[in-house]
């Protein structure tokens, strides 16, 4: 019997589901042929509570979520976080500081009452992770690579070196010597160096590396003439900045 | 290393012979001849690495020369000299085995300069005798003259022949891309941001296709289109050339060969080296193989090494080649030896030296503090053209049937590199990993391949965010902390042949003497016949074996004789003892430590003495030396201080000087007793009782601690500068070599910059006088 997949969303923009979506068409049979997809609110309207594997797109922001959260995880087999929000918290993190209260202010105004908010979690602050797919969005080849590795029973082989690896594979002028500044030396690769090859700098969507030198990055990004203060604001973009991931 | 063994042949003596001497003083050994068949006798019998030859010799002639030299001796290397350049003469020695030539008159430097090259080129200290003799006879490069529209009509065919690959620009870089045009290439480039090798080694490929469905099938990948390289560095063709002994000389590689089987390279010189490339350092700026065709911009066109018949072939097809004049041969050295000067990295020790540094200096902390700052980003590894290891993974189709095996660039210097299935890592720590990776460069490769595992381009240099890569800087780091070790050994190794500062003299009591209650007078004499070689307010540790060693000043002058007095109040265990002895027996001296008083200072300056108490000890050396050199002094004062005419010392001789015409002599006890007749208070009443010439006395007292502060307010309201004013410092003085640190005041060792000061050394030393 085929796995049956379902995919659930967290505070995100969703973006992640509509990647999924971006696979090639052959790719995409090749997916349904392989497994049962039973929820996935981006692509059909029929919903099932009974699942192998769950996506989790997003990050946790709200107390009611935990709950929302451990039931899903309670269901799975197979728990993946997909994305930056669900992986290390994303940009919903840029909230974590200042004061909740400010933050509600500044999104809802007067309405600011009617809701509660709580500082951003990565969803392995809430519940177990077996799986991690990561970046803003997440390739969608990684996304294959980890459904195909629970079905061959492997572990999937996600690189723990920086952006830089694959932006020197791909034939990049450095961002540094763009007189731009980047977070790729500290940052996880398995992007391609997507956004250098197209001429940006890495944010760090994917977290940090396992071993991130993160004083020697800071170093630099200040002899590229940012101060500290703005170096640690780079790494806050995506959360990546004292996390551990 | 053994010296260099160099033939020089010319008939004319006085060439000959200066050519021999300035290759002796630049440390060669040199052997001449006068004519050809003379240097081949030679030649048959000594095993030369380079001849220096003229071209033109009576008898035998030079290109005969040449061409029998090299089949007696296949790895001689020659040079030859010639008043009269012409292409002819040129091709055809180069044709018999010539590397390189000079034009008469010959300029001591640049002859010097080519035979350091051409013997750096010879010994990479590794190769097999088989190796070498392999790569000895490089294919005869023949030199051609093309225009610049040769040039493009040359590129234009390839394009249309086959994929071309050159040097383009990208965002103010250069790369290695695709060329649709010959416009599109630039031949004058400094360095691209990644090697050309990366052509035949692809960042990633796929080795096999497999499909499981009924049992695993495999099926091999492997297919390579024709294409050509353009405007390949030297150093880039070295690189390929290791490339080549790794992926084909041992287990070769299939994928690697069938591409280079299909790629032409066609390189050209390095005119304009890149900030970080040290590429002469490693022999890499030249290449005399690994290309079909090596052009060289001469600036009125260019010049065409013909590497493989197929670069011949290609040269007759499209570039409409013409023979080389000598003018041009000359351009082209030219034009190549101001490039050299460009290189602004070098290594600061040969080559040849670096394997053994790099292995001598695996444990120096120099790995871990450089890699201090490295983000293990990989980037050095993933732009060097030397760099191939490789990471293998399979990727299995979402049908689970079909997959694949590929391969991508992988790198030592990744957290993970060497890290194990268990989670173990043997390489952990990141200076692990920047020496592993240093020591492929200069060693590990070395030893496997017979080249060095870096050519020099300072990509790694150039690209590393931290600054940390560049193997030059390495590689000198390392030879310069061996150069400091090697100083550090010297010193120490010539450190233990002098005597053991902790070892004493054994000393000889001629005589000893009663001065008090507590004090007696100690003569002793060294037992070996030594003098004591003391300035007087020098210091001796007195030791008596099992009680101890104890500090005791000197308290005769050194002017009275090989014999030395040491006066000493019993206070301690080792005065004690030293109370006990008999005269005849024997103690332990070492000394004399201790700067002394200040004797040239006091010259012609009149000399205000003030002691108080057993101060008088120390102090009495300096008297007796003055007065043994009276005429080099002005005026003698003597002011002394007792607390009670039974504790007056040395009584006779005080007498003396009282008595004595050129001495100004007083006295004071602190308490008096029915026979005492002179002054009775402390040795600071004394002072306002006499008249002195501040401007050129300098008064030097030796008391106990309490009096200074007393004594020197009193000096002060006299008006005397603190620079003339000198005193000895009491302190425990332990080992009396500045080590034990006992006697520290500040920062200043008292047994060894004192126990003398001047008021003014003082000054600013917070525990100095109480």
């Amino acid at each position: 019997m085929k796995p049956r997949v379902a995919f659930f969303d967290f505070a995100s923009c969703e973006g992640c589901q509509l990647e999924a979506l971006n696979l090639d068409a052959g790719e995409l049979l090749d997916l349904i042929a392989a497994v049962d997809i039973v929820n996935f609110r981006e692509a059909m309207s029929e919903s099932s509570d009974t699942y192998d594997i769950a996506f989790i797109e997003g990050s946790v922001t709200r107390e009611s979520d935990i709950a929302r959260l451990e039931k899903i995880r309670q269901r799975a087999k197979i728990l993946i976080a997909l994305g930056a929000c669900a992986t290390i918290g994303g940009v919903n993190c840029l909230k974590n500081h200042m004061p909740m209260e400010e933050a509600l202010k500044i999104v809802y105004g007067e309405d600011a009452k009617n809701y509660d908010t709580i500082p951003t979690k990565p969803i392995d602050e809430v519940v177990h992770v077996d799986y991690y797919v990561r970046g803003c969005p997440p390739p969608t080849s990684e996304m294959l690579k980890v459904v195909k590795a629970i079905l061959l029973g492997k572990k999937p082989e996600i690189p723990n070196y920086p952006v830089c690896v694959e932006c020197k594979w791909s034939g990049n002028v450095c961002a540094f010597e763009r007189a731009m500044t980047c977070l790729g030396p500290v940052s996880r690769a398995g992007c391609g160096a997507i956004c250098v090859t197209k001429g940006r700098n890495c944010w760090g969507c994917r977290g940090l590396v396992d071993e991130p030198n993160v004083d020697s990055e800071k170093e630099i990004l200040q002899k590229h003439g940012i101060t500290l203060e703005q170096a640690l604001q780079k790494f806050q973009i995506y959360c990546t900045g004292g996390e551990k991931k | 290393m053994a010296k260099e063994m160099i033939l020089v042949v010319d008939d004319e003596a006085i060439v000959r012979e200066s050519i021999k001497d300035w290759l002796i003083q630049s440390g060669y050994q040199v052997l001449t001849a006068e004519n050809g068949e003379e240097a081949l006798e030679m030649i048959k019998k000594q095993d030369f690495r380079v001849m220096v030859l003229d071209i033109r010799l009576p008898g035998e002639s030079g290109i005969n020369v040449l061409a029998k030299a090299k089949t007696i001796n296949p790895k001689l290397k020659s040079i030859i000299i010639t008043a009269y350049p012409t292409e002819d003469t040129l091709i055809e020695a180069k044709k018999h085995g010539a590397i390189d030539y000079l034009i008469k008159p010959v300029i001591p430097e640049d002859l010097e300069k080519l035979i350091q090259d051409t013997v750096n080129s010879i010994d990479d200290g590794v190769a097999t005798e088989k190796e070498r003799i392999e790569k000895a006879p490089s294919p005869i490069t023949k030199l051609y003259s093309i225009t610049s529209s040769g040039v493009k009509s040359l590129i234009e065919g390839l394009i249309r022949e086959r994929e071309v690959i050159g040097v383009k620009s990208k965002q103010g870089k250069f790369i290695f891309d695709k060329l649709n045009s010959y416009d599109e290439l630039i031949l004058d480039y400094d360095i691209t941001l990644l090697p050309p090798s990366k052509f035949l080694f692809p960042a990633k490929e796929t080795l096999l296709k497999f499909n499981v469905e009924s049992g695993p099938k495999f099926q091999v990948v492997n297919d390579a289109k024709p294409r050509a390289l353009v405007g390949v560095h030297p150093d880039d063709i070295n690189a390929i050339a290791l490339l080549d002994d790794v992926f084909i000389k041992i287990n070769p590689d299939p994928n690697y060969i069938t591409r280079r089987q299909n790629t032409l390279i066609i390189g050209v010189n390095c005119l304009h080296p890149a900030s970080e490339s040290f590429a002469p350092s490693m022999g890499t700026n030249t290449a005399d193989s690994g290309y079909d065709l090596l052009l060289t911009d001469i600036g009125i066109g260019f010049m065409a090494a013909v590497g493989t018949k197929t670069g011949a072939e290609l040269l007759n097809k499209y570039a409409n080649p013409r023979e080389v004049t000598g003018e041009e041969i000359a351009r082209q050295k030219e034009v190549r030896d101001e490039a050299v000067t460009k290189y602004q990295r070098s290594l600061n020790v040969p080559k040849e030296r670096l394997l053994k540094l790099l292995q001598d200096n695996y444990e120096n902390p120099f790995w871990e503090f450089r890699a201090k700052s490295c983000l293990s980003c990989g980037s050095c590894v993933m732009v060097c053209p030397t760099c191939f290891c490789f990471d293998v993974q399979d990727e299995m189709a979402l049908n689970l049937i079909e997959g694949e095996r590929y391969r991508n660039w992988d790198g030592c210097v990744l957290v993970d590199f060497a890290k194990v299935a268990s989670g173990e890592n043997f390489r952990h720590t990141k200076g692990s990993r920047f020496r592993h990776r240093i020591l492929r460069k200069g060693k590990y490769i070395l030893e496997k391949y017979g080249r060095a595992g870096c050519v020099g381009c300072g990509r790694c240099a150039t690209a590393c965010l931290a600054k940390i890569a560049s193997p030059v800087e390495a590689f000198n780091a390392i030879a310069e902390s061996e150069r400091v070790k090697e100083e550090a050994d010297r010193i120490i190794i010539e450190a233990e042949s002098k005597h053991n500062i902790y070892l004493p003299h054994l000393a000889l009591l001629v005589n000893v003497q009663d001065l008090g209650a507590k004090e007696k007078v100690f003569d002793f004499k060294f037992v070996d016949g030594r003098a004591l070689g003391h300035k007087p307010g020098q210091f001796v540790e007195v030791s008596i074996p099992g009680i101890g060693e104890s500090p005791i000043s000197i308290s005769s002058s050194p002017t009275r004789g090989e014999e030395f007095q040491l006066a000493v109040r019993n206070v301690g265990s080792v005065t004690n003892a030293l109370h006990k002895l008999k005269e005849g027996q024997v103690v332990g001296i070492r000394g004399p430590f201790g700067k002394g008083f200040p004797i040239d200072q006091l010259k012609g300056k009149d000399i205000l003495f003030i002691a108080g108490g057993i101060g008088l000890f120390p102090l009495r050396s300096l008297i007796q030396y003055v007065l043994d050199k009276r005429e080099n002094f002005g005026r003698i004062i003597i002011l002394l201080g007792a607390r009670s005419p039974s504790e007056r010392m040395f009584t006779s001789e005080l007498e003396q000087w009282n008595r004595n015409p050129s001495i100004e002599y007083m006295e004071t006890v602190e308490k008096g007793d029915e026979k005492w007749m002179g002054n009775v208070g402390v040795v600071t009443a004394l002072i306002p009782k006499v008249r002195v010439d501040i401007k050129n006395t300098v008064a030097v007292i030796v008391g106990p601690p309490i009096m200074y502060r007393f004594v020197i307010n009193e000096l002060k309201k006299i008006g005397l500068a603190d620079e003339h004013i000198v005193l000895s410092l009491e302190r425990r003085m332990k080992c009396g070599v500045g080590k034990c640190g006992h006697c520290q005041i500040n920062g200043i060792y008292v047994c060894q910059d004192g126990p003398v000061f001047t008021l003014e050394q003082l000054r600013g030393l917070r525990e100095a006088v109480l």
